[in-house]
Formats: structure tokens, sequence, C-alpha cells
């Protein structure tokens, strides 16, 4: 019997169904809205809710990534600045070079940040008219020297590599000697790793700090008036008769990404005074990095003069705080006092057993009148 | 069954109904979890086969008047999965969780097609593509989540043993 409940109910809500699927629209539409409006009214806010909160979990995953674009854009926008500007740089040394160079893509190898890059691969090789030993140049100055070299490519030392030497003299040629890496590096001190040394020098000729000096075109490899880098400092030699500077070299190795190779022609000829605007434009940033960093000083010993100027104005407000500090103390040391001096009863007190004498330290602590006499004081109680 | 246990598994389908219109949504996926169709289910087996159609029919309907092209064939569609689940709950409940996710797949994929052929949308082989393709995978999902569910809810449901 409730088998065929079961079914007769199941039969009918089925026959629902269908017939709700087939209502026409203009009867449907009174129902399902009917149902909108009671039994799933809750339902539907809930459901409007969450794609609320989707719809919002979308938009700030959209704008993120708009905001990553946009610092991706401006990071290439910066970078594109850069290799921009240093493209002009070349193609200004090209025009003022004007013949006897080749250009070439430099290809960093890939190591640790922590290694010293020596060599270079460049972009052409001997089809383009690449010798051996020809001179690498960049805007700055000096890169380096083709050591090997095969049809489409070729491999230059830098100035960093152990081998590489080069004749140098002041812009004036009052002092001349020979380039060579820094290679007494100390572990940590990566700052230094691409520092040259200008050795020989003459004990005589005394280079100030920021002196440019530029290849002297001795020795067949190097035209005469290549930059190669400024004095920084001198090293200090207990016997020596010569004297031995420390040079920042004007071409930031890590950062070459298009340079120059001299062909011989051009090598014996000579390059007149290219490198001197540049030599300058340095030495000028170098004065204005100066000028900085001496107003930033001064600044900040005006700043330390100020504040000790103000010093004293405190210090003599501690010296009120502490003469109000000693009249409290005195106070306080009275009303410490004033429990001893009230006179006793004249009634006398009950005789109380007397215990066995104990020997014991009587003295309590907490009336030991403390000093209150300061030091600063002594002087103006003194008579 | 008990009042206390009609009150709990009445608590457990509000729930799983509410998750169909919270965290659906939220979820956005192609192949989706029918919570509705684990209410349903997890329903339909405590009560007579009448009732299960009964309960069916009004899940059915109150979801069809949300789609308004579709309606009555949700309604068809759980009629149907109710009932039949009520009918085999001595097979369907048995305390196996792998059974159990096997007939709740069963069941989405039943309702899938059923309510596929009576909402008349679809034609040809975007038809079959929904029946073949994606219904398996909604009724997989909807199956691991009604596992998921039956081990969660494991002590306050009660699951009979065949």
């Amino acid at each position: 019997m409730s088998g065929r409940l079961d079914t007769i109910v199941f039969a009918g809500c089925a026959i629902l169904a269908v017939v709700a699927s087939a209502l026409p629209t203009q009867m449907r539409d009174p129902v399902a809205s009917g149902l909108r409006r009671t039994i799933v009214a809750p339902l539907v806010g809930l459901q409007t809710s969450a794609e609320r909160w989707r719809a919002a979990w979308q938009e700030s995953e959209r704008r993120t990534l708009q905001a990553d674009s946009i610092a991706l854009r401006l990071a290439q926008g910066n970078a594109l600045i850069v290799e921009n500007e240093r493209l002009r740089r070349l193609l200004g040394l090209g025009s003022r070079l004007a013949w006897g160079f080749i250009p070439a893509e430099a290809l960093h190898m890939a190591g640790r940040a922590e290694d010293v890059m020596t060599t270079l691969t460049l972009t052409a090789g001997s089809k383009a008219g690449v010798t051996q030993y020809s001179p690498v140049v960049a805007p700055e100055g000096i890169v380096g020297l083709v050591q090997t070299v095969d049809p489409n490519m070729s491999i230059a030392i830098l100035f960093s590599h152990p081998d590489f030497r080069v004749c140098a003299m002041t812009a004036d040629g009052s002092a001349f000697g020979i380039v060579y890496p820094h290679l007494d590096v100390r572990p940590g001190r990566l700052a230094e790793r691409y520092l040259l040394e200008l050795r020989n020098v003459a004990f005589g000729d005394t280079l100030r700090a920021g002196t440019a000096v530029f290849s002297c075109g001795l020795g067949g490899a190097w035209p005469r008036g290549v930059l190669i880098g400024m004095v920084i400092d001198e090293v200090k030699e207990s016997e020596s008769w010569s004297r031995t500077y420390i040079l920042r070299p004007s071409v930031n190795p890590a950062q070459v990404s298009n340079v120059m190779i001299m062909t011989a022609d051009r090598r014996t000829q000579g390059v007149g005074n290219i490198w001197a605007d540049e030599a300058e434009a340095v030495a000028r940033a170098t004065a204005v990095r100066r000028i900085v960093t001496a107003g930033d000083s001064v600044t900040r010993e005006q700043a330390m003069a100020d504040a000790a100027a103000r010093r004293p104005d405190s210090t003599r407000r501690a010296s009120v705080g502490d003469s109000l500090r000693q009249v409290v103390d005195s106070v306080a040391d009275s009303l410490r006092q004033a429990p001893r001096q009230a006179p006793r009863p004249t009634v006398p007190p009950a005789p109380v057993p007397v215990p066995p004498p104990v020997a014991r330290d009587t003295i309590v602590r907490d009336t030991i009148v403390p000093d209150t006499i300061r030091p600063d004081t002594l002087a103006r109680r003194l008579p | 069954m008990s009042w206390g246990s009609a009150v709990r598994t009445a608590i457990v389908c509000l729930i799983l109904i509410m998750l169909h219109y919270t965290l659906r949504p939220l979820l956005g996926w192609r192949a989706s979890i029918d919570f509705l169709l684990i209410a349903l289910v997890f329903g339909a087996v405590r009560v007579r086969p009448a009732g299960a159609a009964v309960y069916g029919f009004i899940l059915g309907i109150a979801a069809d008047s949300l789609a308004l092209g579709a309606f009555g064939a949700g309604a068809l569609a759980a009629t149907i999965v109710g009932y039949g689940a009520s009918y085999m709950k001595a097979v369907f409940f048995a305390d196996n969780l792998a059974l159990n996710g096997f007939f709740l797949f069963a069941g989405k994929w039943l309702f899938e097609f059923v309510y596929v052929l009576m909402e008349r949308r679809m034609q040809g082989m975007e038809i079959l593509m929904h029946i073949v393709v994606w219904a398996p995978i909604a009724a997989a999902v909807t199956a691991v989540a009604g596992v998921v569910a039956v081990t969660v809810l494991r002590p306050i449901l009660e699951v009979r043993t065949a």
C-alpha cells in the first residue's frame, strides 16, 4: 500500500514538473516570480552577495595585474632611457671618430655576481675587419683589447684581466706610467674589484685626486688620448723610487653593452682629443658630487653646532630641577624625622615583661638619613 | 526518523543549500560542485520515497525559479534523483565512502542527463559534449565534495550501514 502511495506521489511530482516545463511563458513567469519573492528570496540574496564578492575579487585581481603591468612598463621604460642614452653617446663617439672603427655588441658571460669579469665576447669578427690586439673602446673610454678573433665573433680581455697593460699619461703630459689591473682586492670589497693601478710614475710627479689619465700611445696597441680613468688615491709604500696611484676606470664593465673596435689604421692615426670632453664631463660630475657632499657636511655641522648651543640651556634647566629636588628631599627628611620628635605621653606605660637579651642589629636600615648634599651645591653651602 | 535526527538532517541540508548559493558562485568553476544535489541525496535517503520525491520537486522548482529557460527541468530531474536515492537507500548508503561517492556521481550524472533533455536548450553535439564531458566532470567534483561532506558531517548524520 505504502509502495503504491510512493509511486503515486512520485508520478504526481513528475507530472507537475513536466507540466511546469510545458507551461507557456505568461503562465510560468508569475509562478517563478512568486517563488523568487518568497521562499527563494533569501537564497537569491545570498547568491547576489556571493557574486558581488567574486566580482570584487576579480576586479581586485585585475587591478593588481594592471598595477604590475604598469610597474613593469615603467621599469622597462627606465631601462630603455638608459640604453637610449648609452646608444646616443655611442653614436656621438662614432660621429667624432668618423672612421676606422667597427661597432659591436658586448655579450657578458653569465657568472656569479661576486666574480670579476675579465673577458667580453664581441659580435664582430675577422669578417668585419677585427684583428688581434685591436683596442676596444666605449664612449666613456678604454674597455679592453681583442685577444681572440673568429670569423663572426671575437673575445676581448677587459682592463680587469691580469694580462692587461696600457701606457698612461696625464692630460698635460706631465706624468707617465703604466696602468695595471688592481688585483689586490680584499674579500668582501667588491667595489674595488674593477679599480686600476697607475704604476711607475716618477717620484717627483704628484697627481691630485680627480686627475684624468689617458693612454699615451706608446707600445703600439693603444692610440694616444683614450681616457682610462681618474686618480682617486695614492698607494703608500715605505720604500719606493716611484709612485703608484689607484685609478677609478671611466668604464663600468658590467654596464658595457655596445662598444667600438678600432681598426689598425685608426690606431696608427690616433684619436686626437675625442675623450678630452668626456674627461671634462666626468671631472665636472665629480666636482658637483663633491660640492653636494660638502654642502651636506656643512649642514650637518651646523645642526650639531645648534644642538651644542642649545645644550647649556638644558643643563641650566636640569640644575633648576636639581635644586627643586633638594627642597623636596629636605621636606621628606623632615617628615621622616617628625614622629621621633613627637612628645612622649605623660602617663607611664604599663610594665612590660622584659624578654631575655638577644644580641642583634638594632639599627633599622631605613632610618639612616641619606646624604642629601649634592656635589654641585656643596660649594654654595660652605661659608 | 526521530525528531532529533530530522532536525539535524534539516540543518545539514540547509547548510548545503546555503553553500550552493554562496560558495558555488564564489568558486565560479565551469564544472562546479552541486551542493543542492548533495543536500537532496542526504535528505532523500532519510525519508520515504514519496517524501523524497516531494523534497526533490520543491528543491528543483526553487532552483528553476532562478533559471527561467529551464523551469520544470530541474524539478523533474531532482524528483527522479530524490525518489531513486530513497528507493535504493539500503544499497546507496552503505557505510563506505567510495560507494557514497560513486552514487553521488551517478545521481549527479542522471540529474544532468534529465535536465539537459528537459531543458531543450542544447542540440546535437552540444548535448553530447555536455553529457559525455562536462556532466561527468561536474559529477566527479560533486562526488568528491559529497564524500568530504559525509566525512565531516558523519557524527551528525548518523549514516546507516547496509
